[in-house]
């Protein structure tokens, strides 16, 4: 395994009192797997994976559990250390390029003094590396990319630049979030052909964080559902989207129009909308939604079961 | 009124060879005046009771169409009619009546709602720059359409940030419709919404234009979203309409190539790994409008382009009742 995250929780203290963001997640990735993590806003998804990165810096959050990256220990290692782990080891890829790109630099800049942060090698070789990097991610023309600013490139070819940049020291683990959310469908098409790409070329391991389920049954070899800031269900892509057990998972995909075939007069819709944080209901934080609740759902929080396939619902036998 | 008995053919809206030009930047920048064309040559109709998909990626003119369709913007080109009267350049004063039922919903419900006033209030404010009513009647009328949008008649003395994502846009639709419109204009009405959200006011969309009789121009770059809302679809491209149909024959048969391509790189939830679609990868990105490319807009990315393309610009033309194309070489 080359993440194992083992009852993470992350919680920040706010004037309204303890918001806990994650609350218990656990989740093991292995070399060259894609893991696509899928939640609405708030789930939690985000949360979990920058505690993985140890990008959560507020001095009111308190990360419990255990981060174990490739059997070491990241929860409670020296920024110093992390250091040498991210952006060389770990690589992230955010929603918005702009975030990730500072304006006042060139592309080609930008990802060969990342290429010098980690790696002994001189400019002029640096900037040969970082060629071939744009080459990789199919920028049409990478020499004279190379010399332009974030503000003269498109979406996506700025997203494509923060991915030169993520791969500049062939990660073994790359984090992506909700890269192609700002993106154009057509775009985005080409952004996760060349995840899919990359995998194959770097045998990176990628953590897929989206809303969408589309994206994540292109894309994902095994799937997590987050809700409210815990896992609800957890399997291979086949399992998930074919046989789902969560009344959450299953709701979700039944609200979602299809592209094809038959259009149902109304589309299953949810009731509600997801709780806050702050106001998480004693039981399962789905029951107020749930179509299938029933008593045991409002007394206590049901558990993630073991095995390849499981979803923490009192309603769905484990299979 | 005078327009309405006119039969039942005339559509409710139509635009004839409507164009929205901005001009930026100044005379002192260092590129000069520029004009840009966001919207360019697009003839329209709408007919009443029916919902028109408008679909097309960022940048391609849609919202701006949508903005000039309820003269939220200026036209600079072509006509705009609704019922048959032209509207492209009436004033303020004149449009008065015509903004009563025409009406818009806007994507970001947080952002087009005044934080600083109640959402009774919000709704109400339409009633009370239009209407006739007195206080009573009007607060009447607010609960009633509180009601109609599923929202409690003690929610009226809320602020918009007690409310999560899809009850604000509640009251946005609420707002809308308060007028007894005929016609509303949706810019990306549940693209802000969480996803399990967003199914809801789908389905509230749907039912209010059964019950209250309303046509629809419904704008989203969500297309099975779309899908499920329209009876027809137009597909922008850098400002202009690349192809239009009944919804189902553009989703099961798209001709443009852009089309094609778009619907193809909707990543769609596959239960069985047979069921992959072929995903057609367009090349490059978008062109500036500011300086589109010649002859067909879509060539330089287009699979199927030829020299005739980059030369000729081709025009929208009906291949079948309802079915038109803007390709050289279209697959109908």
């Amino acid at each position: 395994m080359i993440l194992s995250v083992r009852d993470l929780k992350v919680s920040f203290r706010t004037d309204d009192g303890v918001v806990r963001a994650i609350d218990g997640v656990s989740f093991d990735l292995a070399e060259g797997e894609i893991l696509g993590v899928v939640g609405e806003s708030g789930s939690g998804k985000t949360v979990s994976l920058l505690a993985v990165m140890g990008l959560i810096t507020d001095p009111n959050a308190v990360i419990e559990g255990s981060i174990r990256y490739k059997g070491r220990e990241l929860v409670g290692l020296p920024a110093s250390e992390l250091r040498l782990l991210r952006g060389n080891e770990i690589a992230m890829i955010f929603q918005d390029p702009m975030t990730a790109l500072t304006p006042v630099y060139t592309i080609g800049w930008q990802i060969a003094e990342q290429i010098r942060a980690h790696q002994r090698i001189s400019k002029a070789a640096a900037m040969k590396r970082v060629e071939e990097l744009l080459a990789e991610v199919n920028f049409p023309n990478p020499h004279e990319a190379m010399s332009r600013y974030p503000h003269q490139l498109s979406g996506g070819m700025r997203q494509r630049a923060v991915i030169a940049m993520a791969l500049s020291c062939s990660p073994a683990l790359l984090v992506a979030d909700e890269p192609t959310t700002a993106l154009d469908v057509t775009v985005q098409a080409g952004i996760l052909d060349l995840v899919r790409k990359l995998r194959a070329t770097h045998n990176s391991a990628v953590v897929f964080i989206t809303h969408d389920m589309g994206v994540v049954s292109e894309l994902a070899d095994r799937v997590m559902v987050m809700y409210a800031g815990r896992i609800v269900e957890r399997g291979s892509r086949q399992d998930l989207f074919a046989d789902s057990l969560h009344p959450y998972t299953r709701a979700l995909l039944g609200s979602i129009p299809p592209l094809t075939g038959d259009k149902p007069h109304r589309l299953p819709a949810i009731p509600g909308s997801p709780p806050s944080l702050l106001r998480l209901p004693k039981g399962c934080a789905f029951a107020p939604r749930c179509p299938v609740r029933y008593e045991p759902c409002d007394l206590g929080k049901p558990v993630l079961g073991d095995g390849s396939h499981a979803a923490a619902c009192f309603r769905t036998a484990q299979p | 009124m005078r327009a309405r008995m006119q039969g039942t053919d005339q559509p409710i809206l139509e635009t004839r060879a409507l164009g929205k030009r901005f001009s930026i930047g100044t005379r002192f920048s260092s590129e000069g005046r520029r004009v840009v064309h966001a919207v360019d040559n697009v003839s329209l109709t709408v007919q009443r009771g029916e919902t028109l998909g408008l679909v097309g990626e960022s940048g391609c003119g849609k919202s701006t169409l949508a903005r000039c369709l309820v003269r939220l913007y200026d036209i600079t080109e072509g006509q705009l009619l609704f019922e048959g009267e032209d509207i492209t350049g009436k004033s303020l004063a004149g449009l008065r009546p015509f903004r009563r039922r025409l009406q818009m919903v806007f994507q970001d419900p947080s952002a087009s709602l005044n934080p600083r006033r109640r959402v009774g209030d919000l709704v109400a404010e339409p009633l009370r720059v239009h209407g006739k009513l007195g206080a009573k009647a009007i607060r009447e009328r607010v609960v009633e359409l509180f009601d109609l949008v599923g929202l409690l008649p003690d929610h009226v003395v809320r602020y918009p940030h007690e409310f999560s994502g899809g009850q604000r846009q509640r009251v946005g639709i609420a707002r809308a419709i308060a007028l007894n419109p005929d016609l509303v204009v949706l810019d990306e009405p549940v693209s802000a919404l969480d996803v399990s959200v967003q199914a809801q006011i789908v389905n509230l969309l749907a039912d209010l234009q059964e019950k209250l009789k309303l046509t629809y121009v419904f704008i989203a770059h969500d297309l099975s979203v779309v899908r499920q809302v329209s009876n027809r679809i137009a597909v922008m491209y850098l400002g202009s309409i690349v192809e239009e149909g009944p919804s189902e024959e553009v989703f099961s048969a798209p001709a443009h190539p852009y089309s094609q391509a778009l619907i193809s790189a909707v990543p769609v939830v596959e239960t069985t790994p047979s069921g992959r679609r072929k995903r057609i990868i367009l090349s490059g990105d978008v062109p500036s409008p500011l300086n589109p490319p010649a002859g067909c807009r879509f060539h330089p990315r287009c699979p199927v382009a030829q020299e005739r393309c980059a030369r000729e610009r081709p025009t929208l033309v009906e291949h079948k009742a309802g079915r038109k194309v803007a390709c050289h070489f279209p697959t109908i």
